[in-house]
C-alpha cells in the first residue's frame, strides 16, 4: 500500500525533529559516559535510531484503524508470550524479562505496552457516555490485567507502573465516577500492603526505604541515588563540561549510560542542560498530548493519549528517580537511554501518534 | 469509512486529556525546581562531595634526621627501602609471568602463586606487594629490565640505617611501629601507616627534631580506586640532624674494651658535662627493629635474662662498693669528722657494735691518714669515720654529690637509685635504723644503689672541684630548629653555682685517687704514663663475706661487681672514665685496665686534636 503524498505532508515533521533531536542529545551523552568501555555503545544506539526510523515509517504506512482491528490478536500472542517468558526464560540481572529469539533478545513486556494502548482503543472505541460503568470497568481491568501480573512476576517493577499508569490513563480518559476511583484507592492500598508484607523482593523494599533516607544504605541500593544526586548537585548552573564531569568520567554514577543518563547531563551540562531537555521534552510532549485535538475519532484519541502518556510518564518517573524523589525502579529517559528495546517502544508509540495525526481527515 | 464518525463528539475526552498533560507538565516543572536546589543552592555541598569522591590522599614519609657523632661520623642514615609489587592487569599469561618473575627474583614459583592468589580479591590494577625490604644492589635487575616486565613496580621509601651495626645502640635506641594506643594518644599529629617512630635513647628524646615532616600526593581516582592522575604533591622535608657529644672512636673502644662482659663504660667531659662514649653491655643492633623481627627472634630478645636492650648505664642499678669512700671522705671532710691527717689504725679487722669487721687486706695497712685510706681503699678507716658522721650525714652528703636522684641526662628512663637513710628506713620499712647498718653504708654496701652514670656525674664533681656539669648527650641540631636538653631548673642551677664541700676537701680526696692510681694503690690498673690518671676502684660483695668464704672453701667462686672511675689529667682534668663489670671481681683488676684503654686512647688519639 503506497502513502498519498498528501499524508505526507500531513505527517507532523515538527513533532518528528524533536524526536531526533532528543535521539541525538542522548548519543551525545552516551558517547560522554561510554567512550571509556568497549562496545561503542553510541554507534549501537545510532543504528538502534536508524532501525527504530524505520519501525517508525512501517507503522505510519499502515492505517492505524487496522492495528486497532488486529488488536486482541496482538494481545493473545502477547500474554502467551508473556507466560512463555515466565516459563522459559532465564534470570538477567534479577528479572526473567527477556526472551532470546535467536541472535535477539527482546522483553515482551515492551511489547505489550504498545498492545495494551491498541487494546484500549479498540475496547472504548464505541464507548460514547461520559462515564464507565462498572460493567465495563470490570472487563477493561480482567482485560489489562492479565498481562500486569504476568509482567509483575518477572518480577519487572518498572514495566509494571509504566503499565499501570497507561491502564490508569485510558480509565481516566473514558471517565471513572468519584466512588470508583474511591474504591481504586482504596484496592491499591490494600494490595499494596499486602504486596509489601509478601510480595516484594528484598532489593525491592529497600528501594523503597532509601527513597525516604538513601544514607540508610548508602554502599547498597541508596548508592546509585546518592551518586546520582552528587554528580547532578556537583554540575552547578553551567556543568562541568562535555565529558568532564568526574562521576560520570571516573565511574561513580551507575547505569550512566542507561537509566541515569539525566545524571550525566545535570553533572556535565548543569542546571541549563536540564533546564533545556526538560523544556524541549514539554514541548516534544505538549505536542503529542495536544493532538487529540486533531485525532478523527475516539481510539484515535485513546492511542495519541495512551502513547503519549507512556512517553511523559517514563520521562517524569525517570528525572524524579534519579534525584531521589521517586524509587528506583529501572525506568529509562525515552529516547534519551541507551537501549534498543525502549528506543524501539518509544518510537512506536510515536509513530502510532503521528498516524493517527496524518489521517485526521476521514475521507482517506 | 461511516459518515457520523467525522462528526463524533470527542471534545469530553479531549478535555480529559489535556487536563492529565497539564498535571503531568506541572509535575515536571515542579521537578524542575528541586533540580535548581540542587544544582543551585546546593551547589557547593554536592561539589565538595563529588571532590572527596574523586580524590585521594596518600602520605609519603619523610627522611629522618641523620644522627652523627661530635666530629660528624654518621651513627643513624638512611638508606631506602625497595619495595617490588606485581600488577595482574599487565601480565598477559599468568603462568609464564609467575615464571619468569620467579627466576629474576630468585622466588619459588608456587610461594609467588600462593602470594598472588591470597590478593586474588584487589582489583587487577593494585599491586600485590611480593617482596619488600630490598637493596638498591637486589632491585637492580628488575630496574633494568622494565620493559621485559611490565607487571612489577618497584617503590621506594626512606629506612633508617644505622651503618655501625650495634654502635652505641643504647644512646640511639631503636624505632618501631606506632602502636594504635600511641596515635590515638596524639590525635594532632598526622598518622601514616607503618610510621616507624623513636622507642628510646636519642631516637626518642630528639624524635620531633629527627621525625622531619611527611610529605602528601593528592591523587584522582576512579570509583574503583584506581588512580587516573596526580593532582598535587607535597614533599617530605627530612627531619634535622642531631649532633652527639659521643666520639666514636672512644665509643668503640668502650665497647671493645669490655670484651664481652656485662657492664657498662661511661666517658664524659667534666667541665661540660657531654658525654663521650657511653656503652652497656649486651647489646643490640637496632637496625634488627627496622627489617623486623620474627617473632622468636623477638622473644628471645625480650626474655632474654641478660636484658640486652636495657641500658644498664641509666637504669642499672649496683652498690657503689669501694667508690662510696669518696662520698665519706668528702662528707667527713666537708663536714670536719676528720681532717687530711686524721689517722685511723688498720689491722685487718675490728670490732664495731658488737660485730667483727674486717678489712678487704687481711693483713691489715697499719696506721693511715685519708689519702692513705683512699689509695688502699681500706675499710677499717671508713668504718670509723662512718661510726662517726652517722647515717644520716652519710646521706647527706650522697644527697649533695648527686646520688639517690637522676643526673638529668637526656635520655628517657633514667633510674635514681637510693641512698638510705634513718628517715628512709622508719618511712618505707617501718623499723628504725641500726647503727650497724651505718658500717655497710660506709664502704658503699647495704641498701645504697647508683647507676654507673651517676657514679660518672660524681666523679666529674670531684673533677672539677666541686662545680656541677650535667651529663648530657646533645651537642646541636640545626638553626631554627628548637630543641636540646631542658634546662636545669632554678634549684639545680643555685646547686651549680654553689660547690657542695670546699675545695680543699676535693683536693685531698683528689691526691687519694691520684696515689691511688700513681702510687701502687688499688687504682694502679688504670695507670697511664703521663696523664696523671685519678681514680678509685670498687667492688660490690654479692653476698655477705661469711657466706663467700664458706661458698670458696666449697670451690665456688663467687665474683664481686667490679668498679672503677676516674679522670685525666689531675689538674684542669678533661675525661671522666667509669667503668662496671658484673662479676667482674675486684674492681683494681678487672675495671681499672679497661678504663686506661679509654684514657689511653684519649691521650693518644683524641686530647691533641
Amino acid at each position: 500500500m503506497m502513502i498519498d503524498r498528501r499524508l505526507i505532508q500531513e505527517v507532523d515533521w515538527v513533532l518528528l525533529g524533536l524526536v531526533l533531536l532528543h535521539s541525538l542529545i542522548g548519543v551525545f551523552f552516551i558517547y560522554s559516559s561510554s567512550h571509556f568501555l568497549a562496545g561503542d555503545y553510541y554507534v549501537r544506539q545510532l543504528v538502534w535510531i536508524g532501525a527504530s526510523l524505520i519501525a517508525l515509517v512501517l507503522v505510519l504506512v499502515i492505517d492505524y484503524k487496522f492495528f486497532v482491528s488486529l488488536s486482541l490478536y496482538f494481545y493473545g500472542l502477547t500474554v502467551a508470550l508473556l507466560a512463555a517468558t515466565l516459563v522459559f526464560a532465564r534470570f538477567i540481572a534479577g528479572t526473567k524479562s527477556w526472551i532470546t529469539l535467536g541472535l535477539m533478545q527482546f522483553q515482551p513486556s515492551e511489547m505489550a505496552k504498545i498492545v495494551m494502548i491498541l487494546v484500549f482503543a479498540r475496547l472504548f472505541a464505541e464507548y460514547k457516555s461520559a462515564y464507565l460503568t462498572t460493567q465495563h470497568t470490570l472487563f477493561a481491568l480482567l482485560l489489562s490485567g492479565a498481562p500486569l501480573i504476568l509482567i509483575i512476576l518477572q518480577p519487572d517493577l518498572g514495566t509494571a507502573m509504566t503499565f499501570l499508569a497507561i491502564i490508569g490513563g485510558a480509565f481516566i480518559l473514558a471517565g471513572l465516577r468519584r466512588k470508583a476511583i474511591f474504591f481504586f484507592l482504596l484496592a491499591a492500598l490494600v494490595l499494596g500492603i499486602g504486596a509489601w508484607s509478601v510480595g516484594l523482593k528484598d532489593y525491592q523494599k529497600k528501594r523503597l526505604t532509601t527513597l525516604v533516607n538513601p544514607f540508610h544504605d548508602p554502599r547498597g541500593s541508596g548508592y546509585q541515588v546518592i551518586q546520582s544526586k552528587i554528580a547532578i548537585g556537583a554540575g552547578g548552573l553551567s556543568g562541568k563540561g562535555f565529558m568532564k564531569g568526574s562521576q560520570s568520567q571516573l565511574r561513580f554514577l551507575p547505569a550512566r549510560h542507561t537509566d541515569f543518563i539525566f545524571s550525566v547531563i545535570g553533572e556535565e551540562a548543569g542546571f541549563l542542560g536540564v533546564l533545556a531537555v526538560i523544556v524541549l521534552y514539554f514541548f516534544m510532549l505538549a505536542r503529542m498530548f495536544l493532538s487529540v485535538a486533531k485525532a478523527r475519532d475516539r481510539a484515535g484519541v485513546y492511542i495519541i493519549f495512551t502513547a503519549s502518556l507512556l512517553i511523559a510518564f517514563q520521562f517524569l518517573v525517570n528525572i524524579l528517580m534519579i534525584i531521589g524523589l521517586f524509587p528506583v525502579v529501572g525506568i529509562t529517559l525515552p529516547f534519551i537511554s541507551y537501549g534498543g528495546s525502549s528506543l524501539l517502544t518509544s518510537y512506536i508509540a510515536c509513530g502510532l501518534v503521528l498516524n493517527v495525526k496524518m489521517r485526521r481527515f476521514a475521507n482517506v | 469509512m461511516p459518515e457520523e464518525n467525522i462528526y463524533e463528539d470527542l471534545s469530553l475526552v479531549c478535555r480529559r486529556a489535556n487536563t492529565v498533560f497539564w498535571v503531568i507538565s506541572a509535575l515536571i516543572f515542579l521537578a524542575l525546581s528541586y533540580y535548581w536546589k540542587i544544582q543551585i543552592v546546593d551547589h557547593k555541598k554536592f561539589s565538595g562531595l563529588a571532590e572527596a569522591n574523586r580524590t585521594r590522599q596518600r602520605a609519603l614519609a619523610a627522611p629522618r634526621g641523620l644522627i652523627r657523632d661530635r666530629k660528624g661520623e654518621i651513627l643513624a642514615d638512611n638508606g631506602a627501602s625497595f619495595k617490588v609489587s606485581l600488577i595482574r592487569e599487565n601480565i598477559k599469561d599468568m603462568e609464564a609471568s609467575l615464571a619468569a618473575v620467579g627466576r629474576l627474583l630468585e622466588i619459588d614459583v608456587e610461594t609467588l602463586r600462593s602470594r598472588v592468589e591470597q590478593y586474588k580479591d584487589l582489583q587487577q590494577f593494585e599491586p600485590i606487594v611480593i617482596e619488600d625490604g630490598l637493596s638498591s644492589v637486589d632491585v637492580a635487575p628488575i630496574e633494568s629490565r622494565r620493559l621485559e616486565f611490565p607487571e612489577l613496580v618497584v617503590d621506594v621509601e626512606p629506612q633508617r640505617f644505622y651503618p655501625k651495626g650495634a654502635l652505641a645502640a643504647h644512646v640511639l635506641g631503636y624505632l618501631q611501629e606506632r602502636t594504635p594506643e600511641e596515635i590515638r594518644a596524639e590525635p594532632d599529629r598526622a598518622a601514616r601507616a607503618g610510621e616507624m617512630v623513636g622507642k628510646t635513647g636519642v631516637e626518642r628524646e630528639y624524635d620531633n627534631i629527627l621525625k622531619g615532616e611527611d610529605g602528601k600526593i593528592i591523587e584522582v581516582v576512579d570509583s574503583l580506586g584506581r588512580v587516573r592522575a596526580e593532582k598535587a604533591r607535597q614533599n617530605p622535608v627530612q627531619g634535622g640532624d642531631v649532633v652527639l657529644t659521643l666520639d666514636y672512636r672512644l665509643q668503640a673502644m668502650a665497647e671493645e674494651a669490655l670484651e664481652g662482659r656485662e657492664g657498662v663504660v661511661v666517658a664524659l667531659d667534666p667541665r661540660s658535662g657531654e658525654i663521650l662514649a657511653l656503652a652497656s653491655f649486651p647489646t643490640f643492633d637496632p637496625n634488627r627493629f627496622i627489617t623486623r623481627f620474627t617473632p622468636t627472634e623477638w622473644l628471645q630478645l625480650t626474655n632474654d635474662p641478660l636484658s640486652p636492650l636495657e641500658n644498664r648505664a641509666i637504669r642499672g642499678l649496683y652498690a657503689p662498693g669501694s667508690i662510696f669512700k669518696l662520698v665519706m671522705s668528702l662528707g667527713g671532710l666537708g663536714f670536719g669528722y676528720v681532717t687530711p691527717d686524721t689517722s685511723v689504725y688498720c689491722s685487718g679487722s675490728t670490732k664495731i657494735y658488737g660485730a667483727v669487721r674486717h678489712c678487704w687486706f687481711a693483713p691489715g695497712h697499719g696506721s693511715m691518714n685519708l689519702t692513705d685510706a683512699i689509695k688502699n681503699s681500706c675499710n677499717i678507716y671508713f668504718y670509723t669515720l662512718g661510726r662517726r658522721m652517722g647515717i644520716d650525714m652519710i646521706a647527706m652528703a650522697a644527697g649533695r654529690l648527686g646520688l639517690g636522684k637522676k643526673t638529668g641526662v637526656d635520655l628517657a628512663g633514667e633510674k635514681e637509685g637510693l641512698v638510705p637513710s634513718s628517715e628512709w628506713k622508719t618511712r618505707t620499712l617501718k623499723t628504725p635504723w641500726y647503727p650497724g647498718e651505718t658500717i655497710s653504708v660506709a664502704i658503699g654496701q647495704g641498701q645504697l644503689q647508683v647507676t654507673p652514670l651517676q657514679i660518672a656525674a660524681l666523679t666529674a664533681l670531684v673533677a672539677n672541684r666541686g662545680s656541677r656539669a650535667r651529663p648530657h648527650l646533645f651537642k646541636s641540631a640545626p638553626a631554627g630548629v628548637k630543641a636540646g636538653p631542658a634546662d636545669d631548673d632554678g634549684a639545680g642551677a643555685a646547686a651549680a653555682a654553689e660547690p657542695p664541700f670546699k675545695p680543699s676537701a676535693f683536693e685531698s680526696v683528689i691526691a687519694g685517687m691520684w696515689r691511688s692510681v700513681n702510687d701502687g694503690g688499688t687504682g694502679k690498673g688504670a695507670f697511664v704514663e703521663g696523664m696523671d690518671v685519678c681514680g678509685k676502684t670498687g667492688s660490690t660483695q654479692l653476698v655477705s663475706r661469711e657466706s663467700a668464704e664458706r661458698l670458696s672453701r666449697a670451690g665456688r667462686e663467687i665474683k664481686a661487681h667490679s668498679w672503677f672511675s676516674g679522670f685525666a689529667p689531675r689538674d684542669n682534668p678533661r675525661i671522666v672514665v667509669t667503668v662496671l663489670v658484673e662479676y667482674g671481681g675486684g674492681g683494681g683488676a678487672t675495671a681499672a685496665p679497661v678504663a686506661r684503654r679509654i684514657f689511653e686512647l684519649f691521650n693518644k688519639e683524641i686530647q691533641g686534636k
